[in-house]
């Protein structure tokens, strides 16, 4: 596979519903075998940014191409290259799996020799044959995901996008998703996957694009998003006694610049805090505590998550002063 | 707590823009059938007879308003709680199963009770022009009509608490009400004048319908009579009906409001291949398409989607169509033998006649059940996207839903054929009256498919769709026959002719000379006015597909 050739190209998309901005100069690459999570608010113009990669909303201004194919221009040969799945399953009554899947792979002109036996491979990929003669409308939640990830892949995509794939599934079922995107991937697909469960996304995905307002925020894997936010580190410091709590806050106040966040946790006998100040202020820091007789059993950095990311995006006053200039390569 | 829930129901209901639409409109009609009919000369001529003459009119037009609006509200009410989830929350209160169906029950006779109301002013007019007693006809009309708001409201409300989807209770339950209303008068239609248990059962059959309780009161002729026979006590008994199938409904009701309507197992999803050869013997001789076996996959010449609508369609399996055809043509063959046997001392154009009308119920009955829902199925169901994503044309996903229809329409009206054969074998110069009449009911089933198909698209649920379909099309097909019965007076030849052109029934029964339609020439303009309306329909189906179709 040549990875050097982006399979996803978004070049200043915009979308607008009259005086609404949804999607505001939107520039995004992907290269081939790369799971892309997209996250962000709800109404942050991630479904929208979605449907004009499967045609099924046309841009205000800007391009997407997929595989070489221009999204508008070519929405015929889209159709062939992308496998989407809607956050709403689209169930049928009085249909079973198998029939479900038949129909799909009808739809899509597969013949029906060659359908019946991409359909086992789907369900054997999918982790689905034992569902297939049980009626799509009476699977739970998490075996209609399945069957939706396995409609995508009958007419063997390029891409997968695919639209919350994990929302409201339980722990076992988000478990078995991952891995199942996973394997996809492994299979040299590339998956766009848009979803509000954070810390599957960041098990998963080896790039992450933050959407809020419209406007892509950040973009890169997770380490480099943390890198983006803020040049503010936050320190925990574990105490062995509760009692001892108010009386590190105040060091810390005092050697501390005034704009740092300080945290107490009884409950953890910890207080955490987030600072600009430089290795050595740290040390001096630490010294300082010990000196005032605060018992310290541990002092350390806490890495930036995903969730910290997205809440310091999310938040109104922050996004606007973020720092991706609204394009980003991967 | 009662209060609460008549409130709740009754508000969300009158303040919907539609609601208020429909009751203007109601108001406006009622207002003009009473200025059209009222005296303009300084003598007031004959005022009396004239009253009467609108006043039954107006009652029949009542009754059917009641027959085509009421029904849906009722039907809709419990299933759609159930499918919000609001029904658990009211379970989980409170409020006994007792309340919450008579909250239910007396927030839709409100309703009714609001649509009667609407009707008083043009009431009190047609007994201004005399000729009405305040103490005969005017509260007995009020009281069938009430009795009707009664019985129809829970028996919607029982239908609607054994549904498991909105729009198959509106179905069920217009079906019921079409049961109830005009099929149970077709017993005593055939069995009157003979002296058997049977024609007493038919008697009382015949009591059920509201139709046949209103035209004794309003001083017609004895539904389906032959001028030889008139039944007293139909009213009576048609209250008295009412009444015990109120009770039974209710009582059915108020049984299912517990946690036994939310017990439902997930299908298994059973497959009869995986039985024992024995079990698989005897589904094969049982079933003959035996529907739990596994389908094949899907052949390249034909359309997926056409498959697809066979499939998701609870009676669009092989099995059920097969039963249903397999009705249509022993009911038809029945009646065919009836006649020739000499059982029943009848013409073979009333025969003819019967069969018309059995034939368009059916239509009536099914396609806008099955083409009303084309497009809001898929919008609702979130499967429009996935159709939109797949290499197919919009053209073609509409053509396959509407073969699908139209293989079913086809399938019915060929199992009624055998009936029309043994009709030309008895009388071969019926025969181009036979071809007149075929020709009637194919264009029948297209105009009923293509009208509901069209309708429904302007809809983005399946439920509001049916009703639009069904109530379109009933209103086609029972409106002028409304003016039909006020054929003699107040209406004139030309004026009936006229307003029978619009209408689907009246056009076969006039070329097959049943009885009161055969002064009517209406071939072949019943053919381009249901040709021109099929027509816009399709149009109107084709725009609305291209355009939720585009890309927005």
């Amino acid at each position: 596979m040549d990875t050097e050739q982006p399979v996803l190209e978004i070049k200043n998309l915009t979308k607008k519903y009259g005086t609404f901005t949804a999607l505001d100069n939107l520039t995004l690459t992907l290269q081939a075998g790369q799971i892309f999570g997209l996250i962000g608010p709800n109404g942050a113009g991630k479904t929208t940014a979605i449907k004009i990669l499967v045609g099924l909303n046309r841009p205000t201004s800007g391009s997407a191409r997929i595989a070489g194919a221009d999204c508008v221009q070519d929405a015929r040969r889209i159709k062939r290259l992308v496998g989407y799945m809607p956050d709403r399953f689209g169930s049928y009554d009085n249909m079973r799996v198998r029939e479900y899947l038949d129909f799909f792979g009808a739809a899509f002109g597969i013949p029906r020799r060659k359908r019946v036996k991409r359909i086992d491979e789907i369900m054997e990929t999918t982790g689905t044959a034992y569902m297939k003669d049980r009626f799509v409308e009476s699977l739970s939640h998490g075996m209609q995901q399945r069957v939706g990830v396995a409609r995508t892949l009958l007419h063997d995509p390029k891409v997968l996008i695919l639209d919350e794939p994990a929302n409201g599934l339980d722990p076992q079922a988000r478990i078995e998703m991952r891995d199942l995107l996973l394997s996809l991937a492994k299979l040299g697909k590339t998956l766009l996957v848009t979803s509000h469960i954070l810390p599957e996304l960041s098990r998963i995905c080896s790039r992450v694009g933050i959407i809020t307002h419209g406007k892509l925020r950040a973009f890169g894997t997770i380490e480099e998003i943390g890198r983006q936010i803020s040049q503010r580190r936050t320190i925990e410091a574990q105490l062995t006694k509760a009692e001892q709590l108010s009386q590190a806050a105040g060091i810390l106040r005092a050697t501390l610049e005034p704009e740092a966040e300080i945290v107490e946790s009884v409950p953890e006998k910890a207080i955490r805090f987030r600072t600009a100040i430089s290795e050595d202020g740290l040390g001096s820091l630490l010294a300082k505590l010990v000196q005032g007789g605060v018992l310290v059993t541990q002092f350390r950095e806490v890495q930036t998550d995903l969730e910290e990311a997205f809440m310091t995006f999310a938040r109104p006053n922050q996004s606007d002063a973020a720092l991706a200039g609204g394009a980003a390569r991967a | 707590m009662l209060n609460a829930i008549l409130n709740r129901e009754l508000t969300t209901v009158l303040r919907t823009r539609r609601m208020m639409f429909f009751q203007v409109g109601l108001i406006a009609v009622f207002v003009l059938l009473v200025m059209i009919r009222w005296p303009t000369d300084n003598r007031v001529t004959e005022a009396s007879n004239r009253s009467q003459q609108v006043f039954r009119l107006f009652s029949y037009g009542l009754l059917t308003t009641m027959l085509l609006i009421l029904p849906v509200f009722p039907a809709t009410n419990i299933v759609r709680e159930k499918k919000q989830g609001t029904l658990a929350l009211l379970l989980n209160s409170p409020l006994g199963p007792f309340r919450i169906y008579f909250g239910k029950l007396f927030s839709i006779l409100a309703l009714a009770g609001i649509l009667l109301a609407l009707s008083m002013p043009a009431a009190a007019a047609c007994y201004c022009l005399g000729g009405l007693s305040l103490t005969e006809e005017l509260p007995r009309v009020y009281a069938i009509l009430a009795l009707v708001a009664l019985q129809y409201s829970a028996v919607g409300l029982y239908i609607s608490s054994r549904s498991n989807s909105i729009d198959g209770a509106i179905r069920f339950t217009y079906g019921v009400i079409l049961a109830l209303a005009v099929v149970s008068l077709g017993p005593h239609k055939m069995l009157q004048g003979t002296d058997s248990d049977l024609a007493t059962y038919a008697e009382w059959l015949r009591c059920v319908s509201p139709i046949a309780a209103l035209m004794p009161v309003l001083g017609a002729a004895d539904v389906g009579g032959q001028g030889l026979l008139a039944t007293d006590g139909v009213p009576g008994r048609f209250a008295l009906l009412s009444i015990v199938i109120t009770v039974l409904a209710s009582i059915g009701t108020i049984l299912r409001l517990n946690h036994t309507i939310f017990d439902q197992s997930r299908a298994q999803g059973k497959i009869s291949d995986d039985q024992n050869l024995f079990v698989r013997i005897v589904r094969r001789a049982m079933f003959l398409v035996d529907p739990q076996r596994r389908s094949g996959g899907i052949s390249w010449f034909v359309n997926p989607v056409m498959i697809k609508e066979f499939r998701c369609r609870r009676f669009g399996r092989l099995h059920w169509l097969l039963r249903l055809v397999a009705v249509c043509a022993i009911l038809s063959l029945v009646m065919a033998y009836v006649t020739t046997s000499g059982t029943l001392d009848w013409e073979v154009s009333e025969i003819g006649g019967l069969m018309v009308y059995l034939q368009v119920a059916l239509v009536v009955l099914i396609t806008p059940s099955l083409a009303a829902g084309l497009i809001a199925t898929e919008l609702e169901s979130g499967g429009w996207p996935l159709l939109q994503t797949t290499p197919m044309s919009a053209l073609r996903i509409v053509w396959g839903k509407l073969l699908s229809v139209i293989l079913t329409l086809i399938l019915l009206l060929f199992a009624t054929l055998p009936g029309y054969i043994v009709m030309v074998y008895i009388d071969n110069g019926m025969r181009s009256q036979v071809e007149r009449v075929v020709i009637c009911l194919a264009a029948t089933a297209g105009f009923a498919m293509l009208l509901s198909a069209g309708i429904g698209s302007l809809f983005r649920r399946t439920a509001p769709a049916t009703v639009a379909a069904y109530t379109t099309l009933i209103a086609i097909c029972a409106g002028p026959l409304l003016v039909w019965a006020g054929r003699d007076a107040p209406f004139g030849h030309n004026t009936v002719e006229r307003v029978l052109i619009m209408n689907p029934v009246a056009a076969p029964l006039s070329v097959i000379r049943a009885a009161g339609f055969e002064n009517y020439n209406l071939i072949p303009g019943n053919w381009w006015f249901m040709g021109l309306v099929s027509a816009a329909s399709m149009l109107v189906l084709v725009f609305r597909t291209q355009r939720l179709w585009k890309p927005r």
